[in-house]
């Protein structure tokens, strides 16, 4: 997968519609074609086509043609390894102003 | 889940400790991580952490209430930004950090240096409810 498609994850799930779509498609654990989609939604399916598109140049969605149908999977790599390196830095920096706090503590002892 | 972490601890001691802890390199290797520093403005700097060196460059050095630098972790190309900021408050310090840039680091696939367990798919899934059942 190009880099360029993996850009802007953030900004791709901010939409709350979008995020939806690829909940839908997660809980679904299977393709679902794109009418399928769009039928949970009220709005046309030319706007859903639209959030598929920017889903998919993130590489969050899949898509495969069948026939006279384009199908979507959810593909959740990318944000899992956000999640991950977020998790990862959150508890080093706990960890570390943790320990800058010992460490200030004992040079103070030291100190005085 | 977001792009920054942010985190604020209070400390009990003057404002200038906390500067110093933080900015000059004897004390950033004694509490934080093996480092070659300076708080100038465009040092490149390079902090060693176990098997790992992270490097960057100083982009904003404001004694003793700012600090900013990049922070790339090595065989990855993905800038980061750490942010220290101190305020003075009665009897102490409120450090916050913060650090951002995270939404580059898929396209590394680096995560594999820190973490080296493979979840499964339904743990996958599980995580993502979860993180949508957030927002």
């Amino acid at each position: 997968m190009p880099n360029k498609k993996r850009d802007n994850i953030f900004r791709a799930i901010a939409d709350p519609t979008r995020r939806e779509i690829f909940h839908m498609l997660v809980l679904a654990s299977a393709a679902l074609s794109i009418n399928e989609i769009a039928d949970h939604f009220p709005m046309s399916r030319q706007a859903i086509t639209k959030h598929i598109k920017i889903l998919n140049d993130v590489g969050l969605i899949d898509i495969v043609p069948k026939g006279r149908e384009r199908y979507c999977y959810a593909d959740p790599k990318p944000l899992k390894e956000i999640h991950d390196w977020v998790m990862y830095y959150e508890k080093f920096w706990e960890n570390k102003l943790n320990l800058l706090d010992s460490y200030l503590k004992e040079k103070n002892k030291k100190g005085n | 889940m977001k792009d920054i972490i942010k985190k604020e601890q209070f400390y009990q001691f003057p404002i200038s400790d906390i500067w110093k802890a933080i900015s000059e390199q004897e004390e950033i290797s004694k509490w934080f991580i093996q480092a070659d520093f300076k708080a100038e403005v465009g040092y490149r700097y390079t902090f060693t952490y176990e098997q790992t060196k992270v490097t960057g460059e100083v982009l904003e050095a404001d004694p003793v209430y700012n600090l900013v630098y990049t922070w790339v972790v090595g065989g990855t190309t993905t800038i980061t930004t750490v942010r220290w900021s101190l305020k003075e408050q009665e009897n102490g310090t409120m450090l916050t950090i913060e650090h951002s840039g995270f939404e580059g680091y898929p396209k590394e696939s680096a995560v594999a240096m820190f973490s080296s367990s493979v979840q499964g798919w339904d743990a996958v899934c599980k995580e993502l409810q979860h993180y949508l059942g957030e927002q």
